[in-house]
């Protein structure tokens, strides 16, 4: 209670408050943002290495090979889901429906998936892997197609919900106005919702290129299912098996060079996305009025409808459950032990994740969505979607070389410490992003009330904003800790020795041992859901409560 | 154009927004849909322009059922409580935009435009988008947006409630030369009496989804058809009492709570009714002899001044009295008298005055 009493007399002065947002930007700065990009100071530092791959044209060939493939895909599956994402959108927000609520639970199902599991789901599903018995739709595709397939399924939650963030915030009555002046609804739609559109586009292709982008455990399982992983590549795939494919010595000039080249490629198209954003026009000026009304009635609308309906089902939800089939068969031999050891350290890395990110990314939030005409707020909004849109396993790597500098022993407790504060960097934009949402639309006055009737600032903070902001605060930290529990890239990359449960299953596939690797997914999946159902009651009951 | 709705009804799961609507509406009309928050004013407009499907009824708009018309076919211009110009749009491509949906060329649109614009004075801002505007431009702008449409049917869903009161006032009058120079029939909904009674040909008034009453201002203000009407409608004060009997002429007698005689108009009620009298401020009169009351308070409101009253019956009173005259002190005991003419007898409501009254 007395450091309660201490932090509300701080929080009194300008001086203790701006120290410790000093503090935050420092923990910002050197936690998250140097370690992130400090492979491209090496690439200046390790040129001999690099330069001796630039000349080696078979390797080079590769990694261009691997560049393609990883923006190539990420580019396709993002215009998919632009494409189906909207009519979802729209059914989510604007129609009014029985068992809507049911919809919009299943649409972020595959979030709660890590995406090592939907890797084998999805081979299992549209393909007839070997070693598995339960038949797929046995469908011969080449690797790329699967792979979009698979990536479309953990980026399309994202692009739905971008999407109906914004569509929220759109008025329904422009439509309606639009519509009293003899506009059919498709050109209504076409002309004023789509133009003022434009901004949840663009973050909703930034955050599912960007998620493509890094992807690794799924897309290397379903590779190794289909016996393609020493073939085919992805950036992360290649950065992930570089060291055994060539050798620890000299993966590392290769290991470098695509980073870099992912890095600065995947910095490079958020800013032309962002430029893109003001430019953009989608043109207005002819309508077409018979064609308009004739897709505006009767079965054009409905048509669409059970066409985005199917496409949840047949693409995303159906491939994602596939897994279970696995029920059906003789329970395999799980090692119970090394499963829940490793579900412990994933729970160890990503609790202590989130509660990092709470604590550093709250006061960057307030701040940020404070100050958005300062430069410094401005700069602060930019820096921190960079990790957001680093490709994981170039971040892992990167920040394994930031470490290592430091720390060369092999202690599994450090190489812990060190992906934790890896998983840090690609979830801290998550729980920001989503409580800068929260603060703009919270409205400041309520804080100056609070202060008016003698609340210092951290009580106004604590009392007023924190209960305004909660489900927020909770939305982010949900979204960060699935996102920590799946991924795989980043993990690998830092050190091999950390075994968290994607990893986990990924070595069970590696060794060929599928039906023990569907258990253990399985396994992990029911604890995921029970632990989100878990606090979904709790959060429900606590604001019965309150 | 010519509006004709017959037993009309809107219902969302149990509840009736509207309920049993019959209005017939004549051609360039200017109608105003008057009533409180949630009465169900919105929802007539918006079944009249084809927002809403009524769940029950017809609507006939010249002679044709448009009912099962819809919205982009029923050429009927709406104007928005928000206004919601379209943000991506200059104030001339918004005006434009019906003529542009309707497949006209560039030129045409361009002039059909222009002619909105100036008719509504804002030519000179063409080029702004909706933002730079000021509430009432923009208003402006949303309404020569609906003009342009060419729609000789325009509502009004409140319109004015987000300006400022001078420009409010302004405006009223300007929409109301407006659509009778180019002879359009309105309906415009609002909750200010006062709006209602300075623009309107006829004022419908509305409470819990029924028509209560349709008349011209002038008529609902000086003879109300209920309780309601004249509680609504203007100021009054409402005072319970029995009818104790006729004088000659035809006018009624009625006893207040405290046995007092005051004679009122004529009524259809007859001697031991129950009723209800109601008496504008401006038809009390104080004077040497009458009902006594004591002043509780007195406001100025710039040409003359409220005094507040409790009479010796228990009831709430207030009167009008000249700024210039000498203003009565707190506490003061005066007698009160009404204008008989003007003071209006009810049957007293079943479940009682309050509930007659009540808005919500």
């Amino acid at each position: 209670m007395s450091l309660l009493k201490k932090i509300n007399e701080m929080s009194d002065s300008r001086r203790s408050r701006k120290a410790w947002f000093g503090a935050v930007c420092v923990v910002f700065l050197t936690l998250i943002i140097i370690p992130s990009i400090f492979v491209v100071f090496r690439l200046f530092t390790d040129w001999s290495s690099v330069d001796g791959v630039i000349a080696d044209g078979a390797t080079m060939g590769v990694i261009k090979g691997a560049l393609f493939n990883s923006f190539s895909i990420a580019f396709i599956v993002t215009v998919i889901d632009v494409i189906v994402g909207i009519p979802m959108a729209w059914l989510l927000v604007r129609k009014h429906f029985q068992g809507k609520r049911y919809l919009d639970t299943l649409m972020d199902m595959p979030l709660a998936f890590p995406t090592a599991v939907l890797g084998i789901s999805v081979v299992m599903f549209w393909g007839a892997p070997e070693g598995i018995d339960i038949p797929g739709l046995g469908l011969n595709l080449s690797p790329y197609a699967m792979l979009i397939l698979l990536h479309t399924i953990f980026t399309y939650p994202y692009m739905v919900r971008s999407l109906s963030a914004i569509l929220e915030q759109i008025e329904p009555n422009y439509e309606t106005a639009a519509m009293t002046l003899s506009a059919s609804r498709f050109t209504a739609v076409r002309t004023i919702t789509l133009p003022l559109f434009r901004a949840g586009l663009v973050t909703g292709f930034i955050l599912c290129f960007a998620r493509s982008l890094s992807e690794t455990g799924g897309t290397y399982i379903a590779l190794k299912m289909m016996g393609v992983q020493s073939t085919f590549f992805t950036g992360p795939t290649f950065i992930n098996d570089a060291k055994s494919l060539l050798g620890p010595d000299s993966a590392m000039g290769p290991m470098i060079l695509i980073s870099v080249l992912m890095i600065v490629l995947a910095i490079a198209l958020l800013v032309a996305a962002r430029l893109m954003m003001v430019r953009l026009k989608i043109p207005t000026s002819r309508v077409w009025p018979q064609f308009g009304r004739r897709l505006s009635r009767g079965t054009v609308p409905k048509i669409k409808d059970a066409l985005s309906i199917a496409f949840l089902l047949v693409i995303v939800l159906i491939p994602s459950f596939y897994i279970f089939a696995f029920l059906t068969q003789p329970v395999a031999a799980v090692d119970y032990g090394a499963l829940l050891s490793s579900i412990g350290l994933s729970f160890l890395v990503a609790g202590a994740a989130v509660v990092f990110d709470i604590v550093f990314g709250i006061p960057m939030a307030l701040y940020i969505a404070r100050n958005r005409r300062t430069v410094l707020g401005k700069m602060l909004d930019e820096a921190v979607n960079v990790p957001l849109i680093i490709p994981t396993t170039a971040l892992g790597f990167s920040l394994a070389l930031f470490w290592g500098m430091f720390y060369s022993g092999d202690s599994t407790a450090v190489f812990t410490a060190m992906v934790i504060l890896g998983h840090i960097s690609f979830t801290y934009p998550l729980v920001v992003r989503n409580i800068i949402g929260a603060v703009e639309e919270a409205d400041a006055s309520y804080e100056e009330v609070a202060m008016t009737l003698g609340a210092k600032p951290f009580q106004a903070f604590s009392k007023v904003l924190v209960p305004i902001i909660k489900s927020s605060i909770i939305a982010g930290a949900i979204l960060s800790f699935t996102r920590s529990l799946g991924e795989t890239g980043a993990t690998t990359s830092i050190s091999g020795a950390v075994k968290t449960v994607p990893v986990y299953i990924m070595d069970l596939v590696n060794k060929d041992s599928y039906a023990e690797a569907a258990m253990c997914s399985i396994i992990l999946i029911v604890i995921c859901f029970i632990l989100i159902f878990a606090v979904r009651m709790i959060i429900n009951r606590g604001e019965r409560h309150a | 154009m010519k509006i004709r709705m017959e037993n009309v009804s809107m219902k969302f799961g149990d509840f009736y927004a509207a309920k049993d609507i019959n209005i017939s509406i004549s051609k360039g009309e200017y109608l105003t849909i008057l009533g409180p928050s949630g009465c169900g004013k919105t929802t007539l407009i918006k079944m009249i322009s084809g927002i809403l499907r009524p769940t029950e009824g017809c609507i006939f708009v010249d002679g044709e059922d448009v009912t099962d018309t819809h919205l982009e076919d029923r050429d009927t211009g709406y104007v928005f409580q928000n206004i919601a110009l379209f943000p991506n749009m200059t104030v001339s491509d918004n005006v434009g935009y019906s003529p542009r949906v309707r497949d006209m060329t560039k030129d045409e649109t361009a002039s059909v435009s222009e002619e909105y614009l100036k008719l509504v004075k804002m030519l000179d801002r063409a080029g702004a988008i909706p933002k730079e505007l000021s509430g009432g431009e923009q208003q402006k702008v949303a309404i020569a947006r609906a003009l342009a449409s060419g729609s000789k049917l325009l509502m009004l869903d409140e319109p004015l409630s987000a300006l400022d009161a001078r420009v409010r006032v302004e405006l009223r009058y300007d929409m109301r030369r407006l659509v009778k120079k180019l002879g359009i029939t309105v309906l415009h909904v609002t909750h200010d009496q006062e709006e209602a009674m300075s623009v309107s040909d006829r004022i419908i008034l509305m409470r819990a989804g029924r028509i209560v009453e349709i008349g011209t201002p002038l008529d609902m203000y000086r003879n109300p058809g209920s309780i309601f009407a004249a509680y609504f409608i203007g100021e009054t004060n409402l005072l319970e009492c029995t009818v104790s009997g006729k004088t000659k002429t035809g006018k009624t007698v009625v006893r207040l709570r405290g046995g007092q005689m005051v004679r009122a108009a004529k009524s259809v009620l007859t001697e031991g009714d129950a009723a209800v009298i109601s008496v504008r401020p401006e038809n009390v009169y104080a004077a040497k002899e009458g009902l006594k009351a004591e002043v509780t308070e007195v406001v100025f409101m710039g040409t003359y001044r409220r005094v507040r009253t409790v009479a010796e019956t228990n009831d709430y009173l207030e009167y009008n009295i000249s700024s210039d005259d000498e203003i009565p002190k707190i506490g003061d005991k005066v007698h009160l008298v009404f204008n008989k003419k003007a003071t209006m007898v009810f049957p007293r409501p079943e479940k009682g005055l309050k509930e007659a009254i009540e808005l919500e």
